[in-house]
């Protein structure tokens, strides 16, 4: 178990030098560059070559690459080029918030995606089956900027309960309880896909399991019919809903970026947005490389769980 | 079962939380409140690039001249008051007395130097905290700063300029506290310290930017204790966050939120004319567009009107050329070209095109200063298809954009310039003379005037503003019957604030001043 852990954290350094390579050369690939947009409309020729020249933006791209990845390797993620401040103590100051987001989506479509998959399958093309179908299909093709501009409207400017943005009241605050209240939208405007997803894959599952043998066996036991559905049922259902669990995290963590900038979260999403529009290569790379590295983290963990949930699976 | 204990867990929280609405949570009295299209970047005022970043630094670094709340024209600032040598070359200004920076370094002629040099000398031991991507612009016709005694300071110039002293006004010719600079070095910029009517107190990343009035400030008692900056990007939120209460004044709306504002009845909304023009770029190289009567057809082509009342909302006033109305170096008798279809395909068939002809529009999607650049290229698409020009329009990402005007490829483009001051030298000159083109300078239509260049030159060389005012008014007649552009329109800017707000303007050069607020309760 030790030295399968092991192998995949080791395993984590080629996955992160391939994102490194591909982000940093999408940037620097696609059209217009830091100082361009940093110049804007004003600049002189003569600028824009003495700021290239200072930024290193005149070197070939393998050498600007290998020179950033030497620094990164030694865990410096380099400076934002418009903030000129260090990249990763920005993107750190902003995991949390991002993960405090993120999680609690995680939590909501987990419970909401499950509790609705279970309570489908156990009644089959009932009026809640039926609904729950109807809501998914709603909630898969739905943009989520949309739904949180909606949730906006309603809750914060019409029913004045919470607030429309930011993660504390500008003022005061700062308590469990106003972070609660900043969270809530988007939360539920993240979770809202995830849960249609974890839903119908859990009633599929469910189905599967429900029709088993042992199930029967179960039932002619007199098992009481809840403990059939939880205790036989889902445990066993559990795997390829931990699967998609999984999956679900890297969406959320990516899909923090659009919701993040709704609400004005103050997260990684919303600084990768302003180092992108700016091309901020070093601000970019740093955002992009921590969210790989969670997303690459999460994924092991979720493989972990599998022998946790099935005994019958072991990690030499 | 489970079903509805997750929505009970769900409903509970959502209505616990708004059993006690959120709206209004007790503001502290002297506290203002700001929402900000977008975070500030960086506050040390020689590295700012961006409107937002610019809009809080000036509350805490000043300059040695500057503008009255309602105008653009240039008064004493930190300077109380200046003399031009007759050759042009040197600026003497005469520094106020018993002012000092929030760390108590006292402002003096040192500091002034020491303020434009870190940025223009290489050499210089400060030079290298920052990158100050404008030095040049504003400041590489400086030869040096000289130190005459601790209250004058001296400017030496490499050639003259008449439009100097307007230079001075820019963001980047703050005078910051030398003590500060060398004590925090690169984050400086974090921790930016002045002789502004605000101090700096604190950043939390993403979330807010906290100025508390500096109670000894030389020009005259602030009336609110802190400003908050909130940096909210969605129209929507802001919007919802001002009208719910949660903020107390915010910039940008969009056109289609305007009249929406203006009928609530919990907020005033404000506008006004700022130092900026829309234009759509031609480019005067290229055939037929190097032709005057196209580009005069082009002009009467276009409805500025419909463009200004059905897609701006009213949030722009016609334009008839790059110069604010109303400013000292203005024409007031140039009036915006009318919209005269006939007019315009009578000046084609003469030009030799009576059918027309095709051509292509590259269009940022957005971009500082820019408006609704695709909305508005839709409808001058369409006048122009009108009068028989075919129009491809070809819409860009804002940094792809500015790189490709480089290309020299473009036939017609949209574009706008903030110039932030009313002097018609910042906007006529890098814009029109072909001394200016690109990729060397922002004449991104490739204009070229003889006449119209020599009379910006001689303006440049000549300090009395009359005199001066006089040459820009012909060479500004001059480029109205000879077009380099079809002209468009100039941005009103808009502000909404709640009623506890006082005494708040919108000013023309897009600063945003709120040492003028007061707060009533």
């Amino acid at each position: 178990m030790k030295r399968y852990v092991a192998r995949r954290l080791l395993l984590l350094v080629p996955v992160l030098a391939g994102v490194s390579v591909i982000v940093f050369m999408v940037l620097h690939l696609s059209p217009g560059d830091p100082v361009e947009i940093m110049l804007g409309t004003q600049a002189t020729e003569e600028d824009r070559t003495r700021l290239r020249a200072d930024l290193g933006l005149d070197q070939p791209l393998h050498v600007q690459y290998v020179r950033w990845l030497g620094h990164v390797v030694r865990g410096d993620l380099g400076r934002s080029l418009f903030m000129r401040r260090p990249v990763l103590g920005e993107v750190l100051g902003r995991l949390q918030a991002t993960l405090i987001l993120t999680g609690t989506a995680l939590l909501l479509s987990t419970t909401l995606g499950i509790a609705l998959g279970v309570a489908s399958a156990t009644r089959p093309n009932s009026l809640l089956d039926r609904v729950s179908a109807m809501a998914s299909l709603f909630g898969a093709s739905m943009p989520s900027f949309w739904l949180g501009i909606v949730l906006m409207v309603v809750f914060a400017l019409w029913l004045g309960w919470l607030p429309a943005s930011g993660m504390y009241a500008p003022y005061g605050g700062g308590d469990l309880r106003d972070l609660l209240a900043h969270l809530a939208l988007p939360a539920v405007t993240l979770a809202a896909a995830s849960v249609t997803i974890i839903a119908r894959l859990t009633r599929a599952t469910m189905l599967e399991t429900l029709g088993q043998d042992y199930i029967r066996t179960a039932r002619a036991k007199g098992v009481v019919e809840r403990r059939v559905v939880l205790r036989h049922g889902l445990k066993n259902a559990m795997i390829p809903i931990i699967t998609v669990i999984g999956v679900q995290a890297g969406y959320l963590l990516g899909g923090a970026v659009l919701t993040e900038t709704v609400f004005a979260w103050p997260g990684v999403g919303t600084l990768m947005v302003q180092g992108i529009l700016a091309r901020d290569f070093p601000l970019v790379q740093g955002c992009v490389l921590v969210v790989a590295l969670s997303f690459v983290l999460v994924n092991l963990a979720v493989d972990l769980l599998y022998a946790w949930v099935d005994p019958r699976i072991r990690y030499e | 079962m489970i079903v509805t204990t997750a929505w009970l867990v769900l409903l509970t929280v959502i209505l616990g939380i708004g059993a006690t609405p959120m709206r209004a949570a007790a503001q502290p009295a002297g506290t203002l409140v700001v929402g900000l299209v977008a975070e500030p970047v960086n506050l040390d005022p020689a590295q700012v690039t961006d409107l937002n970043s610019n809009r809080v630094g000036r509350r805490i670094a000043e300059t040695l001249v500057t503008f009255p709340d309602e105008s653009t024209q240039v008064v004493p600032g930190l300077a109380e008051s200046w003399t031009v040598s007759r050759d042009g070359l040197r600026y003497t200004f005469k520094l106020r007395k018993g002012v000092s920076f929030h760390d108590g370094t006292p402002l003096d002629a040192e500091a002034v130097k020491f303020s434009i040099e870190r940025q223009i000398m290489p050499e210089h031991p400060f030079n290298k905290l920052g990158k100050y991507p404008f030095a040049n612009y504003f400041f590489g016709n400086v030869k040096a700063v000289e130190v005459v005694d601790p209250l004058t300071v001296e400017f030496v110039l490499k050639e003259p300029r008449a439009s100097f002293v307007t230079i001075l006004t820019a963001g980047a010719a703050s005078i910051v506290s030398p003590t500060a600079v060398k004590k925090f070095g690169a984050d400086y910029a974090l921790t930016p310290v002045g002789t502004g009517p605000f101090k700096y107190v604190s950043w939390d990343r993403g979330q807010r930017v906290v100025l508390e009035k500096n109670p000894g400030y030389w020009k005259f008692p602030v009336k609110i204790d802190r400003v908050i900056y909130r940096p909210i990007v969605e129209d929507q939120a802001r919007l919802t966050e001002l009208m719910t209460g949660n903020l107390d004044l915010m910039v940008g709306t969009p056109p289609d939120f305007v009249a929406q504002l203006e009928k609530n009845p919990n907020v005033t909304m404000l506008k006004q004319v700022g130092a900026h023009v829309w234009y759509l770029g031609i480019n005067n190289q290229k055939k037929p567009l190097g032709d005057k009567r196209v580009r005069q057809a082009m002009n009467y082509a276009v409805n500025k009107e419909a463009i200004v009342r059905d897609v701006l909302k009213g949030t722009g006033s016609m334009s008839a050329g790059p110069v604010l109305p109303g400013t000292w170096g203005a024409d007031a008798g140039l009036k915006p070209y009318p919209y005269d279809p006939a007019r315009a395909k009578a000046l084609l068939a003469e030009a030799g095109f009576p059918n027309g002809f095709s051509t292509t529009l590259w269009v940022p999607e957005s971009g500082s200063g820019m408006q609704s650049p695709v909305a508005m290229s839709t409808v001058i698409q369409s006048n122009l298809k009108a009068v028989g020009i075919n129009v491809a329009l070809q819409t860009f990402e804002w940094g792809a954009f500015i790189a490709r005007l480089r290309s020299k490829e473009q036939e017609l483009f949209a574009l706008s310039w903030m110039a932030g001051n009313e002097d018609p030298d910042m906007v006529m000159y890098p814009l029109l003379h072909s001394s200016q083109w690109t990729p060397g300078g922002p004449n991104r239509a490739m204009y070229k005037n003889d006449r119209f260049d020599e009379l910006l030159h001689q303006a440049r060389l000549t300090t009395d503003e009359k005199k001066r005012a006089e040459l820009y008014r012909q060479a500004q007649r001059i480029m109205h019957d000879d077009p380099p552009w079809i002209f468009i329109d100039h941005e009103i800017q808009t502000a909404a604030h709640a009623k506890r707000v006082q005494g708040f303007k919108l000013h023309p050069s897009f600063d945003l001043r709120v040492e003028t607020i007061s707060l009533t309760r």
